[in-house]
């Protein structure tokens, strides 16, 4: 399918008796950002070695922008980008040579990649550098000039691992920046591999998480979360009226999942946002007063979270039934698979994110 | 049917390395340290014994040795006689450690070393085909130790005259066996030593294990080796001739199986 930059069905690996990944089944559109997550060994680095052909599979098939990494790993690895974990530089060349080896082993004019190389390293503010050999660079510096050279041939997939680690705060918000741009701007899909939840929370589209090499959620964070609280928080302030009956009121209307009394507010699980409308209309039509109505996002930090816990919790039941709310949207034949057993009441979020919008009266 | 190799991309590993390569004393340094010793600091010492020490007949020491090598030897004066034994011949089948030493510290440094440094994934993320990889990795270590081995050769021959001529009055090297051994012995011996240690530097860890088992048994091996055939290269010219070729057929077969068994997947399980 022309629209879809990665595809992976039953994708598995094995390190001798280790599992690394078992049936990974994911598919992730064109120009979208998939924040890889878990823990260290869950199996994200040996996903993108099999995405990019460095790594064979022992079960499963993939396609990469339409290229099986078995059939033709040269033809995908011209097309992607990858920065590894580790910045991979030569201590003993300077950072222009670094990159002009990588340039002509992709094929690159030396004169064109030497412009690109400029471009790219003051981009990332690395032209004081450039000339200078990496031993003497710091952690951060080496990132940057590793991340350029990923981009030097404007790959249309990027793996990054830990894109930021190691960066100031102003570098991490300019490459998020960046990244967001890539993805947003000029439609590459990047896969983004980090343990920062809060970078991956702004970029991604999607999340997968991975847990010793099995995909314990896979969608998007709203859509994941909608699976697993059974239902979006939001919180109205109202007034004028007797709480148990604005919440009588409330309970009644259709999408609305759950109320509970929360000091002088109610506390409501809804299907859409749309609802909360509807609730508002409804209460101030009865005479009350409402000061506030918030509908609440879980982030993919409480999906994360939720979905650790959850495993934790029952082990089987994450492990063993991938969240996966991904799968409709992006056009794979395997559909949604929910968690089970199915979800309590909507329990208070952890963390929730800030209120986005606020309706008055 | 295989694809073309893609020169571009393996010039461009073996600039890479080689560049690296020539700013890394820990590299250098015991690269040029034999050939140094070998090559000047002996033909110095040749020169000046022989300059200094009563004339000394050759002859009972080439007893045994064939009469087509000894005769020219025993013929000339015994001032000139020990002098054009051992710079003309018998540092030759030596000067074979020098190609070997060099590819075996280089090959160590072009897989063991890039693991060691944590630059090896990065190569294996690039379009460049496994079997065009070993080809770089390969000819960035050949070509140096044959440069090496040519560089160190002229200054031999330069030195090796100059010293011995207050003995001999005239150049007297290079002989056939040393054009034999420079031009054709000594690139097959350091391709076939690359062709096993390539393998036992993609296997180990840093460049250090690598470098042990290459020094503690792959040159001893190989030096075993040549110092079985070092009668036989002093024989005749076309026994070293075909010794070479010999060298070549077994270097080349060597390789050919190594790039060909050569696998990123192997590379990237050990990372």
């Amino acid at each position: 399918m022309a629209d879809v930059a990665i595809s992976t069905d039953g994708l598995t690996r094995v390190f001798g008796t280790q599992v690394a990944l078992s049936a990974l089944s994911i598919e992730v559109p064109r120009g979208e950002v998939l924040a890889l997550l878990g823990p260290n060994g869950a199996g994200k680095t040996t996903t993108v070695r099999l995405l990019n052909a460095v790594l064979a599979p022992d079960a499963g098939s993939m396609r990469v922008l339409g290229i099986d990494p078995l059939v033709d790993p040269d033809e995908l690895r011209r097309h992607t980008g990858v920065l590894t974990e580790h910045a991979g530089l030569d201590d003993r060349l300077t950072a222009t040579e670094n990159l002009l080896a990588v340039a002509r082993i992709r094929g690159m004019d030396t004169a064109v990649a030497r412009r690109r190389i400029g471009e790219l390293l003051e981009r990332f503010g690395m032209s004081a550098r450039a000339d200078q050999r990496v031993a003497g660079a710091s952690t951060g510096q080496r990132k940057r000039i590793a991340l350029a050279r990923s981009l030097l041939h404007d790959p249309e997939v990027l793996f990054l691992d830990e894109p930021t680690s190691g960066l100031d705060p102003a570098a991490i918000r300019d490459v998020v920046a960046m990244i967001d741009s890539l993805a947003a701007e000029q439609g590459r899909t990047v896969i983004l591999c980090t343990h920062f939840l809060g970078e991956a929370d702004e970029l991604a589209d999607r999340m997968a998480m991975l847990h010793h090499g099995h995909l314990e959620a896979f969608g998007r964070p709203a859509e994941l979360a909608a699976q697993l609280w059974n239902g979006i928080p939001a919180t109205l302030e109202v007034g004028g009226i007797d709480l148990p009956a604005a919440a009588d009121l409330v309970l009644s209307i259709r999408g609305v999942l759950d109320v509970t009394l929360d000091g002088a507010s109610l506390a409501l699980s809804i299907v859409d946002r749309e609802v909360l409308a509807r609730a508002v209309s409804e209460l101030v039509r009865a005479g009350a007063d409402v000061f506030a109505a918030r509908p609440e996002t879980h982030t993919l930090s409480d999906v994360y979270f939720e979905v650790e816990r959850r495993r934790a919790d029952d082990g089987t039941t994450a492990m063993g039934s991938a969240v996966n709310a991904g799968a409709a949207d992006a056009g794979t034949a395997s559909g949604m698979r929910p968690i089970s057993p199915a979800p309590p009441p909507p329990p208070p979020p952890p963390a929730p994110r800030s209120p986005e919008t606020q309706a008055q009266p | 049917m295989s694809t073309p190799i893609d020169w571009d991309a393996v010039r461009a590993v073996v600039w890479k390395n080689v560049t690296a390569v020539k700013r890394s004393k820990a590299v250098v340094l015991p690269m040029l340290l034999l050939p140094a010793v070998m090559l000047l600091g002996l033909p110095i010492v040749i020169g000046i014994l022989a300059a200094g020490s009563a004339p000394m007949n050759v002859g009972s020491l080439l007893n045994g040795v064939p009469s087509n090598l000894a005769d020219p030897i025993v013929s000339l004066p015994e001032r000139q006689q020990a002098v054009v034994l051992v710079l003309g011949y018998l540092i030759a089948p030596l000067f074979l450690i020098i190609p070997l030493m060099v590819s075996a510290v280089l090959a160590a440094d072009a897989f063991a070393g890039e693991k060691e440094r944590r630059t090896i994934e990065t190569l294996l993320h690039l379009p460049i085909s496994n079997r065009d990889l070993y080809l770089a990795k390969l000819l960035s270590a050949f070509l140096p130790a044959v440069a090496v081995s040519w560089v160190g050769f002229a200054c031999y021959l330069v030195v090796g005259n100059a010293s011995a001529w207050p003995v001999m009055h005239r150049l007297f090297l290079p002989t056939w066996l040393w054009t034999a051994v420079i031009l054709w012995l000594s690139p097959a011996v350091a391709a076939f030593g690359l062709g096993i240690m390539v393998r036992v530097s993609a296997r180990a860890r840093t460049s250090q294990e690598a470098n042990q088992l290459g020094g503690t048994v792959i040159l001893p091996l190989v030096l075993a080796i040549v110092a079985q055939t070092s009668v036989l290269l002093l024989a005749e010219l076309w026994v070293t001739l075909v010794i070479g070729a010999v060298v070549w057929a077994v270097a080349i077969a060597l390789n050919v199986r190594g790039a060909r068994r050569f696998a990123r997947d192997t590379l990237a399980t050990k990372l």
